[in-house]
């Protein structure tokens, strides 16, 4: 076929039909596929609005500074100023994160200034003449937005001298037409630029600032001392400006992470394991907002997609538009299995067999069931918001942020936590000045608006304590009966031994009436606590209102590419799934060798067994025992199958030539790292 | 403008520069032939640039200054150069009937030096003097030429002889250093701008002497403090305040005229605080300087940076600093929190850049306890007369293969981390923020090669507030032991 310069190549027909298992039904796995995307669009809709609310609002004070800055940096005051306006803008290790930062920059910049913002990348500028370039298309290609075409000037060369394409004079010409405030040029990993060509870009822009009004902004990651550090002194010296500082991101998730999960108004909540695999992963490899959101956007994705019974959550579904297959498969959910059996077990046959039978009786009744357990869910995450608040006014330590409780309560630890106890004791102790923070810290949140159990009136809390308070004639807050300040320690010696007794000193009247409403709160807040914290994987319906499957987002988030190439060499097995690699395995767990494994994995674990130099003479007598024929002739295809496998390492970057030995390889890479 | 009143105006403009003036005048009027080519040259801040261009336009002669730190390559030069002969030729030509501009069309490329010479050539030919003759002066200033990006070889010694072949034109190039060798041309006139002595730097600062009181006093309880006598005190105090500041500081560290004024505007206004406050009188020079002392024994004056000093001191606003500060230098590192396993891997980094690999069955392999046993404490005093070694941590780092890097983040840490792709984008994350850089060795053009070799592009300080923030001393695990 070497004549041929290419051919349909015809794959050998097998007679067996493949192992694999199929479908033996005809069943449409894709039905209402387009009714849960519309519903996971809608969902997800309020959920985007909610992050980039939360993202504005959480850079929002830095990014004013900015636009102040950048404002006051053309006032007649710095006209005469000999530099650069420079914003140094710290904003931290997580790079993918730069990009949508000075994205929104950019736009309240020329939003709330008359200037013109141009963001630039080290990507496109490997040196000077590219930056130029580039900076000028994003200048003057803007323009030919708004512009006729006709209006700009012939430059051409019918007209004498044209400018080089990385003539500022460019700019210049765009400028005069603009007349903007300030030209802002964004640079957004500067560690990443060379720092002789951010000397160039200074020294370029210094000289031209007499004509162009230029403002420099650099993106950080590391901080701003390592940033003047790799400037030379005359750079510095063309640079004058100010250092702003970006909320930390851990920060900025912990927010996001109570707005789009721990929040009451929310139809689909992710579950502990996979919240907790994403914090972790923020906090142990990436920290990283974009990042967050897209692990909840692709759970999101993946609980509509593969869960039929996701339908449920669509706002007004009618009963017309649930095809029986729903039925079904909500009749399959193991909640709802333990629902029937606890209606046998309260011998309410009646409505088991109706649930079981009637598709209209399961459908209106699933409806109302999905209703209660979102409404249960807002609950919990009400308490969750409350204990929060609770903790932070009693100014309690450890800190517990609200996704380390919101994660406890999802999985079910949190009723009669330690935490919780905790909390709950030290309210019982609470002083009277402490207990009217507590109280303006609570109506702040406004509980009773999302959390209809939340009962506790706060008015008539804060009524009783304004009197008790203002009938208090000492200047020392009321305190409570169980407060320690309240004990005193009596030590008596009765037959050579020490006794020690507590006794409470006598409360004043007003003390007494202030501990009873402190008891008084103190029993209801409990109360109201456990009742809305609730195992939510004892829910009915959880599997349609709680994501919590790990391995999807792993696989997609987490993938182990190296782990994944290792293995398929090592235990080629594992892959293969053939029955004769499997005698390979020896009784110890040891993986022998055997000839019918793939020659490269064979000579992989030879490869293993080796140290950093090795003879590849040695290796070849070896892998020649196992998949030699013995026949001294016939080793050429053997020598073949080696060199090929030699060949597939050095191309996996395992091996590379040595010049230590001759005749021998260095081994690069090891097993496991 | 009457050749006197131009040399009398630039004298006030720029003063202690007489001689210069001078000698500009008399190469460059409008009536007497001037050299076809002069080199101005002097150190950084000595006025070249100004001056020239400044007695240029009060001359009035025809020119055009071409900046070569504008321009970014050659080529561009040669077009910047062209593209200003004619503005300028536009702007003074236009003297008689000759209204009209030029025809521009036959300049509009100009590739090579080539080029230029015959342009500039046709281009002067037809120039007309003020006087209507063919042929009048013109002057063409080349400004940091020696300079100028990718300039070709042949670029200075060309413009040397270019008034060889143009007639009317002279060139000025001004540079750093004298041009004696580049030029490829004997007896070129050479005009040397000298750095400014003591006495002149002092004269031309106190031109303008900054204010004491940024407002004036309260004009009831002071009514006889007038704004003429407040600027006598100006001048008074901030004569003496120069003294100091040179004796003290910038006779060490910046001559130059910049960075002596940047140095005495830096600390002026704290100098003057007393004064301002109330504490002692305008005159009281002699205490003012006891007082303020600390100003002139720390460096934070002389060096330059971005964030100006006064927006750092606002914030701790209030504060009396004490008379002699103590130095508080920020530790170079990071300003937000790395990710755990990040900052584990930047350890990893640092001991894999400067410990021997060979020492790294001693120091990270898990089953062995030689660690306690073989780590030197530093060199013994008979080795350390035998042969002076410089403690590993300030040399500079050593590549090595990303396998180590990970065996070491592995061996540091306890338990078991998942071989996961994050680890391999946090490596790449770390070398955009160049605290990892990739160096050298075979293969490094290729990301995915297999000899690639890394290095850290942190220091010891760095690693070290790392290393405690995840509770690791990483001292213990560097060869030879960290004296800090």
């Amino acid at each position: 076929m070497e004549h041929q310069r290419c051919y349909i190549y015809a794959p050998p027909e097998l007679a067996e039909r493949s192992p694999k298992r199929q479908r033996t039904s005809e069943g449409n796995p894709q039905k209402l596929l387009r009714e849960r995307m519309q519903t996971y669009r809608e969902i997800w809709s309020h959920q985007e609005e909610k992050i980039q609310a939360t993202l504005e609002e959480a850079d929002i004070v830095t990014q004013e500074k900015i636009v102040k800055f950048v404002s006051a940096a053309s006032q007649p005051e710095h006209e005469h100023s000999l530099a650069i306006p420079t914003g140094l803008v710290v904003v931290g290790p997580s790079i993918a994160s730069h990009g949508p930062f000075f994205e929104r920059l950019g736009r309240r910049i020329k939003e709330d200034t008359n200037s013109a913002n141009f963001v630039l990348t080290s990507g496109e500028s490997p040196n000077l003449k590219t930056f130029l370039k580039n900076l000028i298309k994003k200048a003057t290609s803007r323009v030919e937005d708004d512009d006729d075409d006709d209006l700009r000037p012939s430059t051409s060369s019918k007209n004498g001298p044209k400018l080089l394409d990385f003539d500022l004079g460019h700019l210049q010409e765009w400028q005069n037409r603009n007349r903007v405030q300030n030209i802002v040029v964004t640079i957004q990993d500067s560690e990443a630029f060379d720092s002789s060509l951010l000397a160039e870009i200074v020294d370029l822009f210094y000289s031209w600032l007499d004509r162009l009004p230029f403002v420099l902004l650099f993106g950080i990651a590391t901080s701003a001392e390592s940033f003047e550090e790799r400037l030379s002194g005359k750079s510095l010296r063309y640079l004058e400006g100010q250092e702003f500082d970006v909320t930390q991101s851990s920060e900025t998730v912990e927010k996001l992470f109570s707005t789009t999960v721990a929040s009451t108004d929310i139809p689909l909540r992710i579950g502990p394991n996979l919240s907790r695999r994403i914090l972790e992963r923020q906090r142990d490899h990436v920290q990283n907002v974009q990042d967050f959101s897209d692990g909840l956007k692709y759970a999101y994705m993946s609980h509509f997609y593969a869960n039929h019974t996701s339908i449920f959550l669509q706002k007004g579904l009618s009963f017309k538009d649930v095809p029986e297959d729903v039925f079904d498969a909500v009749r399959t959910l193991p909640s709802f299995r333990r629902w029937i059996e606890n209606l046998l077990g309260d011998r309410d046959t009646q409505q088991a067999r109706k649930l079981l039978e009637s598709d209209e009786f399961l459908f209106t009744n699933t409806v109302q069931q999905v209703q209660a357990g979102q409404n249960i869910l807002s609950g919990l995450s009400g308490a969750c918001m409350v204990l929060v608040r609770l903790r932070k006014s009693l100014q309690m330590t450890p800190h517990a942020p609200i996704s380390s409780i919101w994660t406890r309560a999802a999985s079910g630890d949190l009723a009669g936590a330690p935490l919780l106890r905790e909390t709950m004791l030290l309210v019982k102790k609470i002083s009277s000045d402490k207990f009217l923070q507590l109280l303006t810290s609570m109506e702040e949140l406004d509980a009773s608006a999302f959390s209809s159990s939340f009962t506790v009136d706060l008015d008539e809390y804060r009524q009783k304590l304004d009197e008790l308070v203002t009938a208090n004639d000492t200047s020392a807050p009321l305190r409570t009966q169980h407060d320690v300040r309240n004990d005193s320690l009596r030590t008596t010696v009765v037959a050579q031994k020490v006794l020690l007794s507590k006794h409470k000193a006598a409360l004043s009247e007003h003390d007494k009436a202030y501990s009873e409403l402190v008891t008084r709160f103190h029993d209801e807040m409990e109360n109201y606590f456990v009742g809305a914290i609730t195992n939510p994987n004892e829910l009915l319906f959880s599997e349609i209102l709680i994501y919590d499957l790990k391995s999807p987002h792993t696989e997609v988030f987490q993938p182990k590419p190296r782990f994944a190439i290792e293995r398929a060499l090592a235990s080629p097995h594992d892959y293969l799934g053939c029955d004769c690699c499997v005698a390979g395995a020896g009784e110890d767990g040891q993986v022998s060798f055997s000839g019918t494994q793939p020659p490269t994995a064979i000579l992989y674990q030879m490869y293993l067994e080796s140290g950093a130099i090795i003879n590849v003479s040695d290796l070849w007598s070896a892998f020649n025992a196992i998949l030699g024929t013995q026949v001294e002739d016939s080793d050429t295809k053997t020598m073949a199958l080696f060199q090929r496998s030699l060949a597939e390492l050095r191309y996996l970057g395992f091996i590379k030539p040595s010049k230590k030995k001759t005749d021998h390889i260095a081994k690069t890479m090891w097993k496991g790292l | 403008m009457l050749p006197d009143e131009i040399l009398s105006q630039l004298n006030s403009e720029f003063p202690c520069r007489d001689t210069q003036i001078r000698q500009l005048a008399a190469l460059y009027s409008a009536h007497l032939p001037s050299p076809s080519l002069l080199v101005a040259h002097g150190l950084t801040a000595t006025g070249k640039s100004a001056l020239i261009k400044c007695y240029l336009s009060d001359s009035g002669l025809p020119h055009a200054i071409v900046n070569s730190k504008e321009c970014i390559t050659g080529r561009h030069l040669l077009e910047r150069t062209m593209a200003a002969c004619l503005d300028a030729r536009d702007k003074h030509g236009s003297v008689g009937e000759t209204k009209t501009k030029i025809d521009r069309r036959p300049y509009a490329r100009t590739e090579s030096l080539n080029t230029l010479v015959v342009s500039l050539g046709k281009l002067m030919g037809e120039w007309e003097g003020e006087d209507g003759m063919k042929g009048g002066k013109f002057v063409l200033v080349f400004d940091g030429i020696d300079a100028q990006r990718e300039a070709p070889a042949t670029l200075i010694p060309a413009l040397a002889r270019f008034g060889e072949l143009i007639p009317n034109l002279s060139i000025i190039l001004i540079t750093t250093l004298p041009l004696t060798h580049s030029l490829h041309k004997p007896g070129v006139p050479h005009l040397h701008f000298p750095p400014y002595p003591r006495t002149s730097l002092l004269e031309i600062l106190n031109t303008f002497p900054p204010k004491i009181f940024l407002s004036p006093p309260d004009a009831d309880k002071f009514p006889d403090y007038t704004p003429d006598l407040s600027a006598e005190d100006d001048a008074w105090l901030w004569n003496r305040f120069l003294g100091a500041v040179w004796e003290s500081l910038s006779k060490h560290t910046g001559r130059d005229l910049v960075s002596f004024r940047n140095t005495s505007m830096r600390i002026w206004r704290e100098f003057v605080r007393p004064v301002v406050d109330g504490t002692f009188g305008t005159r009281d020079f002699s205490r003012l300087m006891v007082n303020r002392r600390h100003l002139f024994q720390l460096e934070d004056s002389v060096l330059d940076r971005i964030i100006s000093r006064d927006a750092e001191a606002s914030k701790t606003n209030g504060e009396i600093l004490p008379a002699t500060p103590k130095i508080v230098k920020k530790a170079p590192g990071l300003q937000h929190d790395l990710p755990y396993y990040t900052t584990y891997l930047l350890i990893a980094a640092y001991l894999a850049s400067y410990n021997p690999s060979r020492t790294d069955i001693t120091y990270f392999m898990k089953h062995t306890d030689k660690r306690k046993n073989r780590r030197r404490t530093g060199p013994t005093k008979a080795s350390a007369t035998k042969a002076r070694k410089i403690s590993r941590h300030l040399l500079t780092p050593s590549p090595f293969p990303l396998d180590r890097l990970l065996a070491v983040f592995r061996s540091l840490i306890d338990g078991d981390v998942p071989q996961v792709a994050d680890l391999l984008t946090q490596i790449s994350t770390l070398c955009s923020m160049r605290l990892l850089v990739k160096s050298g060795g075979m293969g490094s053009s290729d990301v995915l090669g297999e000899g690639g070799r890394w290095r850290v592009g942190f220091g010891w300080e760095f690693v070290r507030g790392l290393g405690r923030s995840v509770g690791i001393e990483v001292g213990e695990y560097l060869v030879g032991g960290v004296d800090v």
